[in-house]
């Protein structure tokens, strides 16, 4: 590598082509767009002296009000050929970074196979990453995954949450529910995600899509 | 208006849930019972039909889905509607969407809009609907009404975004910057800013004025703060300097950037840039496609600088000591950018003519002193190893060399040995060796991947293994060895070594590609496939690799497996393209504006992709192909494809010249850096050197972009629509029986013209002058040979022709000096001919790869077929129809010269498709036999020739168990070299016999059609 940049959206070619020379990825391209158009502060590439991407790293915001403000991170990638760089660590710091200085998280979560011990040790003991909890059969493969997870700093008041960019009115499908949802029971909050003014519909397709790939 | 409480669209709330649970569980006909009972108590609801259209739609009935929705709109626009809110609008627009009547939706919010005028939620809906249509002017204008009624900073930026997506993609947009600048400056006095992405959006604005002074004071005030990261701040601030010629002020700002991020190349660059007052402005190379980073030269770098020697010498001297401190104060491995960046001011240093001495090499055997072991370093320092001299380059492989044991066993040995075959590969080294050499090379090669495989033992099978580079370097140094020697031997090894490798560990993508090409140029293609298919390339990734299997695909008889494929990559991007409006929304909602401008972008370079276009066409002649054999079929597919019409829309001029390549060709083995160019089908120059390789190389990856591909693909898109007319013209002549017939025939007489001198324009040619060539072809007169890499086309061309002549009322040929040449005989003896010479040139398909299997392939499936398609045409329309046969009696005679004429096409057809027949027989063996011919490619005795590798892989997978054991040990138990020889045999007679049934199938369809020209004939 050498730089650690912020991605592009004409990255995400060669994003994509780091998983053939990984392992195969099964997030689908609307998943990397929802992060890349959501969070793109947390999105970061190594790009290696000939201006080639040679690692990524894929993060999120956790968008569930009802949870304290903590990043996530989603997808990280780096070239065989340029294992044992550090990239891997250089990336996860910049992520980590930007969730804590950028959207003010509290922690930083993350889920890994249990078999990758390679990732793992990473994790914990670059990283200084916990496991939380045990997620059984959380691959599609059924495999068990560890819930890590990594304090950014001091639990804040209430009132820090989510005090990133989606302050103001219709920022975020999580809050702010126009007069017809705020009766509070969840199918009408649910159905109030297919409001499609403000672009909720998207959200909701987006979780619909998400538990999909759980399962 | 707004919905009440405890009410959705003016419905009992409890009373809709149900129904959207029913249709997110996609319980659709459940969701459809409740919602027609809910309808039947509120029959002119329009939020209960739009959800019943939402239903309707779900289920796949678009037409009473379109009809419920029509419905439901009409009653929204009724007067004595009490509840118009976002809800019905919101569910109706999705319907819309879906349904690909954006227009339909758009208008409805346009009307509420205006019914109710300061409704932001309203407008934010009409926002979005011009967004999905991207109306850049409307979004403008929606936007700043909503600014206007409720003073949001987020407003004025979705109107400032929309002035500058006018200004990417509108010509003159960029007149708007002044009045986006003026917005947002009254905006700040009064509330100034308060977002990072504000702030970058208002900088962007003034830099594209070239307003870099007030840019940098934005910046450095308070607003400035916005921006979370010092880095990014002062990285901005760098760029903006340097654009405004502050070299100093600016170099002075990515020195600090390099003391937080010492491995900040790309400030790195900036920073010698603007030492040496490089000008910042200059065009950047190929931004927006995929790069080549190998062939790519940074333009703004490799020129001299402006500056006085002695000025240039004390500048790169005071870098070099700041250099020298980073790498002092960063001693880890991971930070290797100071370490480079020393060799690129000796690079500096000399591109400005100061005497170096040794300097330059000197830095690079520094580097791969400290990071040699890396299987990285070879590649980092490429651009630089191209500037030794040969005596440099000597002398540095023997420093590396040197500085290592080669034959004990460590992680760090056997990077360092990887690192030396990488330089001389880099550098082309390997080009000038002995064949005795590389065949050591080789050898040894293999030697230490199996030497060192107990060091990989305990990886996780995903992982991967230690030395892996040392496999695709022994069979690319195989490939060449084939190249020289034309021995097959060596291309079964550089194949046998692959193989060995995937067998250890099945994951590895770079064995994997080489198979694929290497299968592909054998005639083994169902194993390219096979391969192709286990690197699960989908998403984005069919756009940028599939170039390594499609085109051997779309030339080969698996007419299914192109299909699919072809379909997959359709998908895929129709998909990408629908859905990227709703992800532009998402991006307004989450206010990051500068993703709003990349993302269109993005979807506007996808969408004028080469491969998308040229797919569109694939996907239609594919269908054609399979189909070739029943007029019925083609004649539906046809219609489908708006009788082609449509591709021949979008290959026109415009389009053509804003096409994109977005295909990565980097991952491509060296002898096939594009899809158009195998250098193995070249015979191998003994002359070159190891940089004419490269320069080769990068002119044919510029040349991609060029010429020939855009050709065929325009060519490609005139094929349906020429099938059509063919067909259609054909039978409508022959069923008036004359040429006294109507206007109908007219012009389809005369836009096959056009249409033909277009094809023929693709080709190089004028109409005129093509007709001359095809004639001299058939007529002998010209030699076929000099007109081979279009042949197929051709050939496609001379059979447009013959339908054009007969549905036109004048005749096309010209006439010679004997006569006037009957277009059927021109078709037949020129397909004839095509086809013979390559049954005569072709060569077993067992022992000379490379063969002619897909050029006749292509023969069969693309002329033949769209003749066969015109001569059932022609029967169907001189065949006596039903009732006025009844009738009719003698006033309807058979057109006997034209009957006679397709009975002698038809004969000739039979004829020559039977050779094709008899010739593909002849190529297979059985199997035993076959085995043994190529076996006895790899039983060499002697230390010259093939063989000795595949031994090796053999000898080492029965003694991998005594003395590596474990995983790898199992792996290896089935592993046999003649086993992977077998495969081979297996996909070639695939091949063969699916190639036959091709022909097999054509045959058919010609008998029949002979039996019946019999009967009308007596």
């Amino acid at each position: 590598m050498v730089c650690i940049r912020q991605a592009t959206i004409d990255d995400l070619l060669a994003m994509q082509a780091c998983n053939l020379m990984c392992l195969p990825e099964n997030y689908q391209m609307k998943y990397y767009l929802y992060h890349m158009l959501s969070w793109p502060q947390l999105l970061f590439v190594a790009e290696d002296y000939g201006g080639r991407i040679v690692g990524y790293v894929l993060a999120k915001m956790e968008e569930d009000p009802s949870e304290p403000c903590h990043g996530h991170i989603t997808s990280l990638a780096v070239l065989r050929s340029h294992r044992k760089l550090g990239l891997a660590t250089k990336l996860m710091s910049a992520a980590q970074a930007a969730m804590d200085q950028v959207f003010g998280a509290e922690y930083v979560s993350l889920h890994v196979r249990r078999s990758n011990r390679a990732a793992f040790n990473l994790y914990t003991s670059t990283l200084g990453y916990q496991i939380h909890d045990i997620e059984a059969k959380y691959y599609a493969d059924g495999e068990d995954a560890f819930d890590m997870r990594k304090p950014l700093r001091q639990p804040q008041p209430k009132k820090h949450h989510h005090h990133h960019h989606h302050h103001g009115p219709g920022g975020c499908c999580s809050h702010d529910a126009p007069p017809a949802a705020a009766a509070g029971s969840s199918p009408s909050s649910r159905l109030n995600l297919w409001r499609g003014a403000d672009g909720h519909t998207l959200c909701f397709l987006f979780f619909f899509f998400f538990f999909e790939l759980l399962d | 208006m707004a919905s009440k409480f405890g009410l959705a669209g003016g419905i009992p709330e409890r009373r809709v849930r149900p129904i959207w649970d029913a249709v997110d569980s996609r319980q659709y006909k459940a969701a459809l019972k409740l919602c027609t009972a809910l309808l039947a108590k509120h029959p002119t609801s329009p939020y209960v039909l739009a959800l019943k259209a939402l239903i309707l739609e779900r289920m796949g009935k678009p037409d009473e889905a379109l009809s419920v929705s029509l419905d439901a709109k009409e009653r929204l626009y009724s007067d004595n509607i009490f509840h118009f809110d976002d809800l019905t609008l919101s569910t109706l627009q999705i319907v819309f969407q879906r349904l690909e009547r954006l227009d339909l939706a758009t208008s409805c919010y346009e009307y509420a809009c205006t019914k109710y005028p300061s409704n932001l939620e309203l407008m934010m809906g009409l926002f979005n609907c011009y967004v999905r249509e991207y109306s850049y002017v409307k979004q403008q204008q929606t936007a700043i009404k909503m600014y206007k009624t409720v003073g949001e900073e987020r407003f004025l930026l979705w109107a400032i975004c929309s002035i500058q997506l006018q200004v990417h993609f509108s010509s003159g947009g960029e007149k708007l910057l002044p009045l986006a600048e003026a917005l947002l400056k009254k905006h700040i006095s009064s509330h100034s800013l308060h977002e990072p992405e504000a702030l970058a959006l208002y900088v962007s604005i003034l830099e594209q004025q070239a307003k870099y002074d007030a840019a940098l004071e934005v910046l450095s005030g308070d607003m400035g703060s916005l921006l979370g990261r010092e880095e990014d701040k002062l990285r901005l601030q760098g760029r903006l300097l340097a654009h405004a010629s502050s070299y100093v002020a600016a170099s002075e700002i990515y020195q600090k950037v390099l003391e937080s991020c010492p491995d900040d190349w790309e400030s790195f660059l900036h920073y010698i840039g603007c030492l040496l007052e490089h000008d910042v402005n200059l065009p950047k190379p190929c931004t927006g496609e995929h790069a080549s980073p190998s062939c790519s030269v940074d333009s703004a770098m490799t020129k001299k600088s402006c500056l006085s020697e002695e000025l240039v010498e004390s500048r790169l001297a005071s870098a070099l000591s700041f250099v020298q401190r980073l790498q002092e104060s960063n001693s880890s491995d991971c930070v290797r950018g100071p370490h480079l960046a020393s060799i690129e001011i000796e690079r500096q240093r000399c591109l400005n003519g100061i005497p170096n001495d040794r300097k330059l090499i000197e830095a690079l055997v520094k580097y791969f002193s400290r990071f040699g072991h890396l299987s990285c370093s070879a590649s980092d320092v490429a651009t630089y190893l191209h500037m030794l001299s040969s005596d440099e380059i000597t002398e540095l492989l023997a420093e590396i060399s040197g500085s290592f044991d080669a034959s004990s066993v460590s992680v760090n040995t056997l990077g360092l040995t990887v690192t030396l075959v990488k330089v001389q590969e880099l550098l082309g080294m390997l080009f000038t060796k002995s064949t005795a050499e590389l065949q050591g090379i080789a050898k040894g090669l293999v030697d230490t991947f199996y030497r060192n495989l107990p060091l990989s033992n305990d990886l996780d099978p995903q992982e991967s293994m230690y030395g892996e580079e040392l496999l695709s370097m022994a069979s690319s140094i195989l490939v060449q060895l084939f190249w020289r020697t034309r021995n097959l031997g060596y291309l079964l090894e550089a194949i046998l070594v692959l193989e060995f490798g995937l067998t250890v560990r099945k994951y590895v993508w770079q064995y994997k590609i080489n198979l694929v090409h290497l299968y592909s140029y054998l005639g083994a293609l169902p194993l390219a496939h096979k391969w192709y298919i286990t690197l699960e390339v989908k998403n984005i990734l069919l756009e940028s690799v599939s170039h390594h299997i499609l085109p051997q695909l779309l030339d080969s008889p698996f007419l299914q497996h192109a299909a699919d494929l072809v379909k997959d990559y359709l998908k895929f991007m129709d998909d990408h393209l629908k859905e990227s409006a709703d992800l532009t929304c998402l991006a307004y909602r989450h206010r990051t504006y500068s993703k709003v401008i990349e993302f269109v972008q993005f979807k506007d370079r996808l969408q004028r992709s080469m491969q998308y276009l040229s797919a569109k066409s694939d996907s239609v002649m594919l269908q054609l192909k399979q189909k070739a054999e029943s007029l019925e079929e083609v004649e539906s597919i046809l219609e489908n494809a708006s009788h082609g019409t449509r591709l021949v829309e979008v290959s026109n001029e415009d389009n053509m010249k804003q096409l994109t390549f977005n295909e990565d060709l980097e991952a491509r083995p060296w002898w096939t850096p594009t899809s158009s160019v195998n250098f193995l089908s070249e015979q191998f120059d003994e002359g070159s050197t190891p940089s004419s390789y490269r320069n080769k190389m990068c002119k044919h990856k510029s040349e991609e972009k060029g010429g020939p591909k855009l050709k065929d693909a325009e060519r490609k898109s005139l094929v349906p629509r020429l099938v059509y007319l063919s067909t259609h013209g054909c039978a409508y002549f022959l069923r008036e029986g004359g040429r006294n017939n109507g206007s109908c025939n007219v012009t389809a007489a005369g836009e096959m013209k056009t249409l033909l001198e277009k094809y023929a324009r693709s080709i190089g040619y004028s109409i005129d002058d093509a007709l001359s060539i095809v004639l001299g072809m058939s007529s002998g007169k010209k030699a076929v040979k000099d007109y081979t890499p279009d042949i197929v086309s051709w050939m496609s061309f001379t059979v447009f022709i013959n339908a054009w002549n007969l549905c036109s009322t004048e005749s096309v040929i010209p006439a010679t000096e004997f006569s006037s040449p009957n277009s059927w005989d021109m078709v037949d003896i020129l397909l004839k001919i095509c086809i013979e010479e390559q049954l005569t040139d072709g060569n077993r398909m067992l022992t000379s790869p490379g063969n002619n299997i897909p050029l006749l392939v292509r023969m069969v499936t693309e002329p033949i077929s769209w003749h066969l398609l015109i001569i059932q045409s022609c029967m169907r329309g001189m065949a006596p129809q039903g009732k006025k046969k009844k009738k009719g009696g003698p006033s309807e005679r058979p057109n006997t010269p034209q009957l006679l004429a397709i009975q002698s096409s038809v004969n000739r057809m039979v004829d020559t498709l039977r050779r094709v027949q008899t010739w593909l027989s002849d190529q297979m063996k059985p199997e035993e036999q076959a085995l043994d011919v190529l076996l006895s490619y790899l039983q060499g005795t002697s230390t010259e020739g093939p063989g000795q590798i595949s031994r090796t892989l053999d000898e080492s997978a029965v003694t991998v168990s005594s003395e590596i054991g474990g995983r790898i040990a199992q792996s290896l138990e089935s592993w046999s070299s003649a086993g992977v020889i077998r495969k081979i045999l297996g996909a070639e007679k695939e091949t063969i016999a699916e190639f036959k049934k091709i022909c097999d199938s054509k045959l058919k369809l010609l008998m029949s059609e002979s039996a019946s020209l019999s009967s009308m004939l007596h």
